[in-house]
């Protein structure tokens, strides 16, 4: 069977466990760049974004991370990888910050920037975009990301992040009015 | 959140969607991930599927050698002086033998066929495949000669050999 762009994750899984790198490959280039911009815009550092994304596929090479079909599609399990990951990368930051209100806005955890007027986007808007999502608490950042950027349902979501989808429905109205708020606070003045 | 804020997000979202469109992992992660690729899936080959069309082609011929000995080895040894009862051409039965010089089906056949009295030597019989001793290899056997309706010789029979 050759590989084409219609074939599905599941016949290039089987074939990539078969030893085939093309499947690989191919899956790899199907995937990489939705999962490294969900890790890009949550994590905001491109090294980190990158060890995000090939940790994410090793695992998924090696078995670390175990994909199941009936579970759900192949893009979502990557996100969910993805997003492990990074709150793996943050822990050690985590334990050092105040402890948040539960499910509050709390004050964010800072991203992985080196340098605050490091950029990651060339387009002067959305790297402001990219700045104020960066600034937002993570759980709120994982909602706007999967919902706005990704176009993912609530219920993906849901899956993704381990919550109900009540949970996602206001992570995501919160998120989305302190991104606002954020925005609107750098905006040059109305004249 | 009022209206004019949702559009105005919703706008600026836009925005980050374009400017991420592009966006892709580098490069050399995907280098990375094709190398560890090779090096598990090496690991996880059994040895003969790392051989080359040269070793298994040399494994093939190596394989047909030695069936090929084995064969030759496990035939019967052939018995000196001893004649194969299923080879039609000479046939000794009590010291008379019969020689067919042509095959059974064409002596069979021949409609009128003739015995001619002759003689043979005991160098042509040698050349049948009919054993000889010392003593009458250099002589002349008498010998009957079946002879077909055109003249062409079908087969011999000699009284005696010895």
């Amino acid at each position: 069977m050759t590989i084409t762009p219609t074939t599905s994750d599941e016949a290039l899984l089987r074939k990539m466990r078969g030893g085939d790198a093309q499947a690989f490959a191919a899956l790899y280039r199907r995937h990489q760049g939705p999962v490294y911009r969900f890790a890009l815009l949550r994590c905001g550092s491109e090294d980190t974004a990158a060890d995000t994304v090939q940790e994410a596929f090793m695992g998924l090479l090696t078995g670390r991370f175990a994909f199941d079909p009936l579970r759900g599609s192949l893009p979502n399990f990557l996100f969910g990888v993805a997003r492990l990951l990074i709150l793996k990368h943050e822990e050690p930051r985590r334990r050092e910050a105040p402890l948040p209100e539960a499910d509050e806005d709390e004050a964010a955890l800072p991203v992985d920037e080196a340098c605050p007027l490091s950029r990651v986007l060339a387009d002067e808007a959305a790297e402001e975009v990219r700045r104020a999502l960066a600034r937002l608490a993570p759980h709120y950042r994982d909602a706007v990301i999967l919902y706005e950027m990704h176009g993912l349902s609530y219920l993906e979501i849901a899956a993704i992040c381990g919550i109900d989808i009540g949970t996602v429905r206001s992570r995501l109205a919160r998120g989305r009015a302190a991104l606002a708020m954020a925005l609107r606070a750098h905006a040059p003045a109305a004249t | 959140m009022d209206h004019d804020d949702t559009f105005d997000l919703d706008t600026r979202l836009a925005q980050l969607r374009a400017g991420m469109a592009q966006r892709d992992a580098p490069r050399c992660v995907e280098k990375e991930l094709m190398q560890a690729f090779a090096r598990q899936f090496v690991r996880q080959e059994p040895w003969y599927w790392r051989l080359g069309w040269r070793e298994w082609s040399a494994t093939a011929a190596c394989v047909l050698v030695s069936i090929a000995v084995l064969g030759l080895l496990s035939l019967p040894p052939r018995l000196e002086g001893a004649l194969p009862d299923a080879y039609p051409l000479v046939r000794i039965d009590n010291g008379a033998a019969f020689i067919a010089l042509d095959s059974v089906e064409r002596i069979e056949a021949e409609p009128a066929p003739r015995l001619v009295e002759t003689e043979v030597s005991g160098t042509i019989l040698a050349a049948l495949g009919l054993p000889l001793t010392p003593e009458n290899a250099g002589g002349a056997v008498r010998a009957e000669m079946l002879v077909g309706a055109g003249g062409e010789p079908l087969a011999l029979r000699l009284t005696s050999i010895d």
